[in-house]
């Protein structure tokens, strides 16, 4: 392992010379980058074909035989279709919500000081570091007491947890990235502090925003552990789902259950991309 | 006092639901039956770290996070100079195709991964069409989870990484190189300090990320030794001592605690080199 | 500065109109409909499929009474329940799973919080057809109530292995002779890896001495050579002793001729043949002593919201025509005795699936589980 991660180590250190001219140079980078996305590819190219596949026996590099009997096996099951229903319904929510709660936060992060700053922007790192398990019987004890259990509001909340990183730390850098000076020109020309935070300091922030919102939105849809003991029965979302069925059937069935439950995914992914094109996410991150 | 304001109802949230519990169960872990008293004792964290097994997980979590934050943060960083300083349809592609993983559900990811790089898995499959015979398994052991954990962090690493370059000036690294310096010493002595801030959170949060993963341990690692979190919920489900489970959650949970140190301190660096 | 506390607010204001009209568009369902019965089932998936196609629909047609299943794959999840479980019973409230089928080991678990009902022919009149030493019951502290067995079996393909070990013994000797051609998943993951663990444990100490209800820690230094045993065995395993996770990984092993024999569910093994996911070649065949069966026993909390629908649906499940339908679906054995069961279903299956090991109490299998970790996978090499 180390000595394959000492070649990619050096390899990333040449990669810095395809800005020199040079045949041979910029032959280097495209190896490196198509080993990269031979890489990133590869995995879900072979979840394809199986998913796909009909007979398929080591050695061949094509399944022997194609066939869909796999998706009718899955379509017969009709708790998939109501378990991306429910993620679609949560993960949104927990979003809207987190930003709601977390983005005045970050921006008293970045723009005031006051007692324990520091200290109250670290301890939000230990939502997602204190590991999960030791706190199932405590967290559903209070989710008991609050009447939250088996609730949509409790799925929400118990996802929320695992999104305030996110939306806390990403809008912090956000925000303290945009110069003052501007907000204060517009306050000078006379705007008032809420013309100036709609009219300059969010349309800046909003691709950082974004962005937050975005990793925000994909841990409350990753999460399963929390709102399996907080969700069930009524509210089973798609990981929830995916641990309990596609490591239990063969692995064709297991393909199609991945692949029909990344759609969903896939959609946000074509959405994200067009922002990240446009730029905005380099606004965003300016520290 | 404002700024308190705001920052309090996250942090409300927090306590009531993270910090509380937490407490709750390290509290619950040192309480220890005496003769009929509850008196409070470290004896289960010594029973932890005496038990061979479970200081072997400590070490191998701590190198396999390690190293997937290593190899990590190399790719991701390669990768985010070529889209910073190359145009054209190969860094269009790139670009999009990098980001991928971050929309595949890490139980997905784990299982493509597995049928990628199972024995007589696809990548066998294609070394055994150019003449390697018995390629051996590449998940199930630590090989696979720095794999898995490479490919579902690389998105990550690269979007913070890239953002750090963007914010550098293009004029700041011409000087450097009208003065006579290479490319590598441009990098190193001028990229790589203006962007310690992204590295540092790049760094950090991978680790922790890492670090906790409980899905791609599960999944594609080995018997033996095993990453904390699933010693962990084998300690609670199958060995039915939740008690050391949660003392060895409270571990992983300082060890992540210094990456979270590492992260305010880079941070608040670089806001007195603003001052 | 001063002002700017007031915009947080507006964005307040603006984020919860969006909220409201985003949740409006999904439309929030009420709390779920009153179901009758809300049944957690754990399993693999011939299990949710017989519940899902047959159980379930028949069940609703015959009583009216409306079921709901949470089907949690085996194992993963089945901790989280138990913890809610115990938390409903904490706080004085009810829980939502008014039926639970899990590992016998983790109902013992929860019998010391006192949230399972003891369930008798007082309340449940077919719980006089279960046999009180059932391995299931023994291992819940009586908690718990079979209503489906299976053993373990030993797979191998005929192809390639034309004498099959008839003993134990001969398994150990045929995986030494063929190495690189035998697993076990790993028993922390499944019930047929832990039946060859057990039948190891077994071979140095009485069944009898671990089955039973007491627990004496010291009585466990009688495994040290069964330990040693299946240490010895590691270089010999598939993949220089790789133990896959679960049931399914080692059918998936054996279908795609990686090894060529390994313990497997009798049941899980019929119904991989029956839909051609393994070759015609792998047989199935019980060894001498036999390896444990029963891993699976339901019961019903104390806080349950529908009790009585719980307990009526446990009831019919024990019927001999809900049993006939799981002894056909699975090839294994009935949770009432075989006396009670008709006649052409006795003769048909009372002959294959009975002859099985008793199962370790939960103790006992808690630290098997534990010292085959530490000692077996986690020894180095």
């Amino acid at each position: 392992m180390s000595a394959v991660s000492a070649a990619l180590r050096q390899r990333a250190g040449g990669l810095f010379w395809f800005w020199s001219v040079g045949a041979f140079r910029r032959s280097l980078p495209v190896l490196f980058l198509a080993g990269l996305a031979a890489f990133i590819l590869g995995p879900l190219l072979s979840l394809i074909l199986w998913a796909f596949a009909g007979r398929w026996f080591y050695p061949a590099l094509l399944p022997q035989e194609f066939s869909l009997k796999w998706w009718d096996v899955v379509f017969g099951n009709r708790s998939v279709v109501s378990s991306i229903k429910y993620s679609l319904m949560t993960a949104p929510t927990v979003t809207l919500l987190s930003a709601l709660i977390c983005l005045p936060a970050a921006y008293a992060f970045a723009r005031f000081q006051f007692p324990g700053r520091r200290f109250l922007l670290l301890s939000f790192l230990s939502a997602n570091s204190f590991p999960k398990i030791g706190l199932y019987i405590s967290i559903a004890t209070l989710f008991y007491r609050l009447h939250l259990m088996t609730t949509f509001w409790g799925v929400v909340l118990i996802q929320l947890m695992g999104t305030l990183l996110f939306m806390i730390w990403i809008p912090t850098g956000t925000f303290r990235g945009i110069n003052r000076s501007l907000e204060e020109a517009a306050r000078d020309v006379g705007a008032s502090s809420a013309r100036t935070f709609f009219q300059i300091t969010l349309p800046i922030a909003m691709p950082g925003l974004l962005v937050a919102g975005l990793f925000a939105f994909l841990a409350a849809f990753d999460e399963a552990q929390g709102t399996l003991i907080v969700g069930s029965p009524n509210y089973i979302t798609m990981p929830v789902m995916m641990y309990t069925l596609v490591l239990n059937y063969p692995q064709p069935v297991g393909a199609v259950f991945s692949i029909l439950l990344t759609v969903p995914s896939l959609v946000l992914l074509l959405l994200a991309q067009r922002l990240l094109r446009q730029g905005y996410l380099a606004a965003g991150y300016t520290l | 006092m404002t700024g308190l304001a705001l920052v309090l109802p996250p942090f409300f949230l927090l306590v009531f639901f993270i910090l509380v519990p937490a407490a709750e169960a390290v509290l619950d872990t040192l309480r220890v039956e005496r003769g009929g008293q509850i008196v409070y004792s470290l004896v289960r964290y010594a029973e932890m770290l005496r038990t061979v097994s479970l200081r072997r997980s400590v070490v191998f979590t701590i190198l396999v996070t390690l190293a997937s934050v290593g190899v990590t943060f190399a790719l991701a960083y390669a990768l985010a100079l070529y889209l910073r300083f190359s145009k054209g349809w190969v860094s269009t592609l790139l670009g999009a195709l990098f980001i991928i993983p971050l929309f595949i559900p890490t139980v997905i990811a784990s299982f493509a991964m597995v049928t990628f790089l199972e024995h007589h898995g696809y990548v066998a499959t294609l070394l055994h069409t150019i003449g390697v015979e018995d390629t051996p398994s590449l998940v199930f052991n630590a090989t696979g989870i720095v794999l898995t954990e490479v490919w579902a962090s690389i998105p990550f690493a690269t979007l913070v990484l890239l953002a750090g370059l963007q914010g550098i000036d293009d004029a700041l690294i011409d000087s450097a190189r009208d003065v006579g310096a290479g490319a590598l010493r441009t990098f190193l002595a001028v990229v790589l300090p203006l962007n310690t801030v992204a590295t540092v959170i790049t760094m950090s949060l991978l680790f922790i990320g890492i670090l906790g993963s409980f899905t791609i341990p599960y999944l594609v690692g080995g018997n033996a030794p095993q990453m904390m979190s699933v010693v962990m919920t084998n300690y609670f489900t199958n060995y039915l001592r939740p008690d050391i489970s949660v003392a060895l959650a409270a571990l992983s949970f300082v060890i992540a605690a210094l990456a979270g140190a590492a992260y305010v301190g880079g941070v608040s660096h670089r806001e007195r080199g603003a001052v | 500065m001063r002002n700017c506390f007031r915009i947080p607010k507006r964005t307040t204001a603006f984020l919860a109109v969006v909220v409201v009209s985003v949740l409006g568009l999904y439309g929030i369902p009420a709390r779920g409909q009153m179901a009758g019965v809300t049944l957690y089932i754990s399993g693999d998936t011939n299990i949710q499929e017989m519940f899902d196609k047959d159980l379930l629909p028949l069940f609703e047609r015959e009583t009216s009474v409306k079921t709901k299943m949470v089907f949690l794959e085996h194992g993963q999840g089945a901790e989280s329940i138990l913890a809610k479980i115990i938390a409903a019973k904490r706080t004085g409230q009810q829980t939502d799973v008014d039926l639970y089928e899990t590992q016998p080991t983790f109902i013992a678990q929860g019998s010391s919080e006192g949230i399972w009902t003891r369930i008798t022919k007082d309340n449940m009149a077919n719980a006089a057809k279960v046999d009180p030493n059932r391995p299931e019951v023994l291992v819940s502290n009586g908690f718990g109530i079979p209503y489906r067995g299976s053993s373990v079996v030993l797979a191998y393909n005929s192809k390639y292995v034309k004498t099959p070990p008839r003993t134990y013994d001969e398994i150990l000797a045929w995986i030494k002779q063929n190495p690189g051609k035998f697993t076990y998943c790993d028993p922390q993951t499944c019930g047929s890896g832990a039946a060859f663990l057990y039948v190891a444990l077994y071979k140095y100490g009485k069944a009898e001495d671990f089955s039973g209800l007491t627990y004496d820690q010291a009585r466990e230094s009688a495994w040290e050579p069964a330990l040693q045993l299946l240490r010895s065995l590691k270089s010999n395993i598939y993949n220089n002793g790789f133990y896959p996770n679960g049931n399914v990984a080692v059918l998936q092993l054996l279908g795609r001729e990686n090894i060529y024999m390994a313990p497997v569910w009798s049941d899980q093994g019929m119904s991989y043949l029956d839909q051609g996911l393994l070759p015609k070649d792998i047989k199935l065949v019980q060894v001498s002593p036999p390896f444990t069966g029963g891993d699976s026993a339901i019961a019903i909390p104390v806080h349950a919201e529908h009790q009585a629908s719980g307990l009526m649906f446990l009831n019919w499940l024990l019927t001999s025509k809900a049993q006939t339908i799981v002894v056909n679906k699975l090839a294994g054995y009935p949770g009432i005795d075989w006396k009670y069961m008709p006649k052409d279903v006795r003769d048909k299956f009372a002959g294959i699936a009975q002859n099985f090991s008793p199962l370790p109490n939960a103790k006992y299998q808690a630290d098997a589980k534990r010292l085959w970790q530490e000692k077996v996978a986690g020894s180095g090499q």
